[in-house]
């Protein structure tokens, strides 16, 4: 255990660090919004009575957490174009991919979060006359997305960590570029040590956001 | 116009799979009419009263409010359809709720609570559903509490900013679910006594309960149910005092001792 680590080399490269944490961030900010929104949707309609609505949630729910993320992005980056013609870039493949896959779970918890709210709540809105999108904005929602913000921070950080898959299509986020600096500096260790650490750095203030919010949130029930 | 009944019910049916709970009902509420609706439990008392709103769809027969039916609409062949949201939400705004569980919405105030219906529902200015809000939470003696979110209040207090919610609306009936029944006992004097002012003042209620005091004492008539029927109908004196059903003897039998 005589291993000498050398942090100097990786602080001389600290610009290669930067840059791949920015490509993550962009990463992670698209596949977060294309996962938001798709999964608003999908969580809404897993909700709905309607057969039409459900199903298809359903299915594209189940797909996307039965197979694995990986398969999904090679898809989306390889036979994709060959079945549409339509040929993205690889950030735009691995944002749409990432996101696509966090809308299933992202779904989940929306319909989790809703039907956690007592019937009663949706009973009084509409007994006031209210319609589906008034309540579920004004009364409903406000209520779930309380709960929700465990899981969702959750499913942010796992998301963020995933966007490391990014590499296999050549897209240069952190571990990528962390991966072509041992090329140069065959220095794995202390290079994927500081990888870890920055991710860390970069995800653990959500999770005491979180924290933070379920305490300040508690009290009013 | 005035003496046309505000809710009339005919062939009322409903049921939840194969399960039927309402078996065919038939009646009506007049303006300014109390009706309580009293029966053991699993009779469909609830079940009706969430017809009346449609917040229940009914299979058969008619449900309608100041003459038009609620939930459905005749097609142009005369067949019944399932009626746009916006005309089920219309005549919804029209009848307040108050629920056996208070339903406040918990991330608001109790005044916010008593503004949202006229705020979001009828679009009226801010500064006028807080004056509704005001007035009636003084009105239901919690002009106090308007600023405390539902939890800090006890049970009588949320059932009362309950009533105020749904009077907010300026509604032409109230329907009442087992108001007192989540209640502990000590608390339901003051949620009656509400209910009981606003009988006075000529208010429409049709109120499902388990207080037989209440009952025989405001309301102008008794409906009893047993097993999704109406087995009897008619004032206070006559139902408590000379029940013409062997049931709803037994049943006052019960409750009453």
């Amino acid at each position: 255990m005589d291993y000498i680590w050398q942090w100097n080399q990786i602080w001389d490269y600290r610009q290669v660090f930067v840059r791949g944490m920015q490509v993550t961030v962009i990463l992670t900010c698209w596949a977060l919004l294309i996962g938001m929104v798709l999964g608003l949707g999908l969580g809404l309609m897993r909700s709905s009575r309607l057969l039409v609505l459900r199903l298809p949630a359903a299915i594209y729910i189940d797909i996307f957490r039965a197979t694995p993320i990986l398969v999904q992005l090679v898809w989306i980056y390889y036979a994709l174009p060959i079945l549409s013609g339509v040929q993205m870039g690889n950030i735009a493949s691995a944002s749409v991919g990432i996101g696509l896959h966090a809308a299933a779970y992202i779904a989940e918890i929306f319909r989790a979060g809703i039907a956690s709210i007592d019937r009663g709540q949706s009973d009084a809105a509409k007994s006031l006359g209210m319609g589906y999108g008034q309540a579920m904005r004004r009364i409903i929602l406000p209520q779930a997305i309380r709960r929700m913000v465990p899981p969702f921070i959750n499913e942010f950080a796992t998301l963020m960590k995933l966007t490391t898959l990014g590499s296999v299509l050549a897209v240069n986020e952190l571990l990528h570029e962390a991966e072509n600096l041992i090329n140069n500096t065959y220095r794995p260790l202390e290079t994927y040590t500081a990888v870890a650490v920055l991710f860390g750095l970069m995800i653990y203030p959500f999770i005491w956001l979180s924290q933070r919010l379920e305490q300040r949130w508690k009290v009013r029930g | 116009m005035s003496d046309a009944p505000i809710i009339r019910v005919q062939g009322l049916h409903k049921s939840f799979g194969k399960l039927e709970v309402l078996r065919g009902l038939d009646f009506e509420v007049k303006r300014g009419e109390v009706l309580a609706i009293i029966g053991p439990s699993g009779s469909g008392k609830s079940t009706l009263l969430r017809c009346l709103n449609f917040l229940e769809e009914y299979q058969a027969g008619e449900v309608r409010f100041d003459d038009q039916l609620v939930g459905y609409r005749r097609s142009g062949a005369g067949k019944l359809k399932l009626d746009s949201e916006n005309n089920v939400r219309r005549i919804r705004a029209r009848m307040g709720m108050v629920f056996q569980s208070f339903n406040l919405f918990p991330h608001k105030t109790v005044l916010e609570n008593v503004m949202e219906g006229p705020l979001v529902v009828q679009r009226v200015s801010r500064t006028e559903a807080e004056q509704r809000g005001r007035t009636l939470l003084q009105r239901v003696g919690l002009i106090d509490k308007i600023g405390a979110y539902p939890a800090q209040l006890s049970g009588g207090q949320q059932q009362r900013a309950a009533i105020a919610r749904a009077l907010a609306m300026q509604p032409d009936a109230m329907l009442f679910d087992e108001p007192t029944s989540a209640l502990d006992p000590e608390l339901v004097g003051e949620v009656l006594e509400v209910m009981q002012s606003l009988a006075a003042e000529g208010m429409t209620m049709v109120v499902v309960t388990h207080e037989m005091g209440f009952a025989r004492q405001v309301a102008d008539r008794v409906m009893v149910m047993d097993r999704g029927e109406i087995i009897e109908l008619a004032p206070p004196a006559q139902v408590f005092g000379a029940p013409k059903s062997p049931r709803t003897a037994e049943f006052l039998r019960r409750v009453l001792h």
